[in-house]
């Protein structure tokens, strides 16, 4: 074990200074332990692989990176904080959309979510320290409620994980850890800043920690503010509706973010807590032309008159976690328990237009007021448990997790009804090495859940003479009802590691359990002028996925490919039919939840060349087709495919001594393919290039040093379109030029 | 994996329909943007409508536009009354079937506009699809008088 690690760190010893200086304490401590010989030596060197691979588990150390992408079957991607601090971009999934596999639904600058291999939304597991993040992930307006700053290093696994994560990450999951606590007594924190200046984004964050003995306490405050963000264009047109742009800024798009944690824990030999508070708080502005895809006349000099302010329609969200962390190591076993309470509370704020057949003036008895549009309030309460094993050649794990959600809507808009819904799972896996380069994993997941729909009924008759109204007049929109679900899933997997090369390969079963949106939806979503209908009856969404991994590393090179083949029975697909209805959908075209056979495959490829001890090159690469074979859109692709595209990358690192201290300079030349194959309502988006550019640098001042890293985003300032963007269909450019600039000090 | 990927490619894959269906303006189009209606007559719809494939459907919806929000399509607006808080507005909804097999139809419907309605800026909106669910919006600014 010791000499496993040991090589493996020397190999990818780039990373941040804690990981290293924990690596090292767990090494001193096992080197003491082995100095005891007899009969006891063998109880104890177990022990202390517990500890080791406890830790592994318990806090991702990126030394270890190339040790878990041996370790585990499917496509893993880690990123450290390097790597999030270099490409830091507007939210936290926009830091990451450089990842070969990972695209984003961007809305506004300040909010995206992420698409693994092109599925997302509930398709996409995001988990924070330990915790499935349980947002409103339907909504393609929708961001993600987590702070930047505190987020130390990500997992993100392409390719469904069902079997160790539960539903919803059938296509992937991203898993966002904190920082390692402190692993020394003392006393330290960091503050970091930043500047972005397409939309006069500034913000950051400051963070102290201390740990005495046994125990430590942290906490973290983020702030950020920016303005409007800026598009190389002064007009666009939202369908033929010709919109002039103050000084290309996208009117209304600001917004600011306010975020808070604190964590305290004890880290003692074998029992190990941690309870933590974390609070997310964000408001921003939607693009006033248009709500949703609405064309919307406004009051351009009100807006134009600062490009900071938030006027309707905005969003605002508040995200709130408890989670409890412990675990204990006896033997040559360790278990882990997490717990775990969230609240999302949403509020969207826009003017009240009548649409169909509500009233043409705003009601004063309405218990909302005119403003709010809709409103989502979800509790959510959860643990997961998990007990590993580590025997001779085997590493078994049993793990049981359960979650219980309580959701109310309120506001004068309708999209999806209040619900229940609880859950529970249980899973085992195992791992066998049975050589030195071969290990085979199996596992095998059982799922029950259960969702209780309540019911709605709209607060106005849908009638067009208002003074003939009958109680069956104002339509149910949801009918009461309840749902049982049950999943058993398997997956397969083996890892080759023979010297410089990794294989690795997985097949496996996935699922997803129908959501409240899919199932119950009845109503007009005016973002998209469409009428929206759930189906009660549909069963949970399964696929069957195999894929591969390779990751060579010869002398100057390092190749990796992960392709893969992906297999729905049932997707459920959102079905834009030629009706148009008139009573429940007020004249607006019928979208109806069906289920389709889908076959996708795709691939990345990834290509470092370090062609000197200072310059490296590099390719990363990903290509993914959707093709649905059954249904009324047979033949079509799936929404939000991601075009083909790769980036070319040059990396310059002169080997400085002095004041600097591990500079960089990247240039990133990005190459986006047309997206012709779409479905309707989509556009066909034409390819793009992009430069972006990253030079940073250690900067010692006054005996301190400071981290210095800035980028330049679309250096070209290029008009183009995103193909997954929201603000897609109604052809907004994305950002033009951006110049950011971020300071990191720690002490 | 390859032979998968192969097998996969070499099937044949139905012809799919990118294209959206189209409100074509003629000299018989009515109502045009700005166009003018009275209370207590008739708007005489009619338009031609055509995809590449076959038609689907469509709605008419008349709404009012007195606080000036806008669903408008056409780029220039018509001189627009003040802003006004609408008492007792026309609202019309109603969805229309295509025959089937059509990849032109010419639509025409009649409308009564209500003589007791407030007056004012209106919306007409026409909402057409396709047989694969591709939907054009057209909406029309007019005033009812």
């Amino acid at each position: 074990m010791i000499p496993f690690t040991l090589l493996f760190s020397g190999l990818f010893s780039i990373g941040e200074a804690e990981g290293i200086s924990l690596m090292e304490s767990e090494i001193a401590q096992v080197s003491n332990s082995k100095t005891t010989y007899g009969i006891d030596s063998i109880n104890h060197a177990q022990t202390d692989t517990t500890s080791k691979i406890r830790e592994l588990d318990e806090v991702l150390v990126i030394d270890q990176a190339e040790m878990i992408r041996r370790e585990e079957s499917n496509s893993i991607q880690l990123l450290k904080q390097d790597f999030i601090r270099e490409n830091r971009g507007g939210s936290l999934m926009n830091s990451l959309e450089r990842v070969p596999g990972i695209s984003m639904i961007g809305i506004g600058s300040g909010a995206s979510k992420p698409l693994i291999r092109g599925l997302g939304f509930n398709q996409v597991m995001v988990v924070e320290n330990g915790i499935k993040h349980e947002g409103q992930q339907w909504g393609a307006d929708h961001g993600l409620e987590v702070d930047q700053y505190a987020a130390d290093q990500i997992m993100i696994i392409k390719g469904p994980s069902s079997f160790k994560y539960g539903s919803d990450a059938i296509a992937g999951v991203i898993d966002i850890r904190e920082k390692l606590p402190p692993t020394e007594d003392g006393f330290g924190g960091s503050i970091e800043v930043g500047y972005r200046s397409n939309n006069a984004w500034f913000g950051g964050s400051a963070n102290l920690f201390a740990r005495k003995n046994k125990w430590f306490a942290e906490g973290r405050v983020t702030l950020a503010d920016y303005g409007d963000f800026k598009v190389p264009t002064d007009s666009v047109f939202v369908y033929d509706f010709g919109v002039v742009l103050h000084q290309g800024q996208v009117r209304n798009s600001a917004g600011k973010e306010l975020d808070f944690s604190v964590r305290a824990g004890y880290l003692g030999k074998h029992f190990r807590n941690t309870f933590s508070v974390s609070s997310v708080s964000t408001k921003s502005g939607f693009f006033a032309n248009a709500h949703g895809l609405e064309p919307r006349q406004v009051d351009t000099e009100l807006h134009d008159r600062s490009s900071r302010d938030i006027m309707l329609p905005f969003q605002e969200v508040r995200h709130t976690k408890v989670i409890n962390k412990s675990n204990y190591a006896v033997g040559n076993s360790f278990i882990q328990l997490d717990l775990g309470y969230q609240r999302n509370d949403r509020k969207e704020w826009s003017q009240y237009v009548n649409h169909g057949y509500m009233p043409a003036s705003y009601p004063s008895e309405m218990l909302y007021p005119s403003d709010l549009e809709r409103a989502f309030d979800k509790e959510v309460f959860s643990f997961n448990l998990k007990d590993e094993l580590f025997l001779d050649t085997h590493e078994i794990a049993f793990g049981a997790s359960g979650e219980y959600q309580h959701n109310d809507i309120g506001g004068w808009g309708f999209l999806i009804p209040a619900f229940q819904q609880y859950s529970y799972g249980f899973y085992a896996i195992d791992k066998f090495k049975f050589s030195p380069i071969w290990q085979l994993t199996a596992a095998l997941r059982y799922d029950h859940s259960r969702i209780d729909v309540e019911e709605y009924q709209d607060w106005f008759p849908s009638v067009d003479d208002a003074s003939q109204v009958r109680e069956s007049d104002y339509l149910y929109r949801a009918e009461e009802f309840q749902r049982d679900f049950n999943s058993l899933i398997w997956s397969v997997g083996f890892n080759f590691t023979p010297g410089d090369l990794i294989l690795k390969g997985n097949l496996g079963t996935s699922f997803r359990m129908p959501i409240a949106k899919e199932l119950a939806a009845n109503g007009v979503n005016y973002h998209y002028f469409r009428y929206e209908l759930g189906n009660a009856d549909l069963s949970p969404e399964r696929s069957l996925q195999f894929d591969l991994g390779a990751e060579l590393k010869k002398e100057k090179w390092l190749v990796s490919f992960s392709p893969f083949v992906n297999y729905f029975s049932n997707y459920i697909y959102l079905n834009p039919t030629a009706r148009l209805d008139i009573l429940y959908g007020a004249g607006n075209q019928v979208f109806n939840y069906t289920q389709a056979e889908v076959l996708r495959y795709g691939a990345e490829l990834s290509v470092i060349h370090q062609l000197t001890e200072k310059l490296s090159f590099e390719f990363v690469g990903e290509y993914v087709y959707s093709e649905q074979k059954s249904g009324a859109k047979r033949g079509y692709t799936l929404p939000f495919s991601p075009p083909p595209s790769g980036i070319l990358n040059a990396t310059y690192k002169p080997s400085y001594k002095g004041v600097f201290s591990n500079p960089y300079v990247a240039v990133d030349f990005r190459i986006t393919a047309d997206q012709s194959d779409v479905v309707p309502p989509e556009k066909v988006t034409p390819s793009y290039q992009l430069v972006n550019l990253r030079v940073g640098s250690g900067i010692t001042v006054l005996q301190q040093q400071i981290q210095v890293d800035a980028q330049v985003q679309n250096l070209f300032n290029t008009l183009y379109l995103n193909h997954t963007s929201f603000y897609r269909l109604i052809n907004l450019p994305e950002a033009g030029r951006n110049i950011t600039l971020s300071l990191s000090y720690q002490f | 994996m390859i032979f998968l990927l192969t097998a996969c490619g070499e099937e044949e894959k139905p012809a799919i329909d990118l294209e959206y269906p189209e409100i074509i303006d003629t000299e018989n189009t009515f109502p045009v943007q700005c166009s003018i209606v009275e209370r207590g007559g008739k708007i005489q719809f009619k338009a031609l409508f055509r995809d590449n494939v076959e038609l689907g459907g469509y709605s008419l919806d008349i709404h009012h536009n007195f606080d000036h929000h806008t669903h408008s399509t056409e780029v220039n607006d018509c001189n627009q009354n003040p802003i006004k808080t609408a008492v007792d507005p026309m609202l019309f909804i109603q969805t229309y079937t295509i025959p089937t097999g059509l990849a032109e139809y010419e639509a025409e419907a009649e409308i009564d506009v209500p003589s007791d309605i407030d007056p004012g800026d209106y919306h007409f909106m026409i909402r057409l699809t396709d047989k694969e669910g591709w939907q054009t919006i057209q909406g029309i600014s007019i005033k009812i008088e």
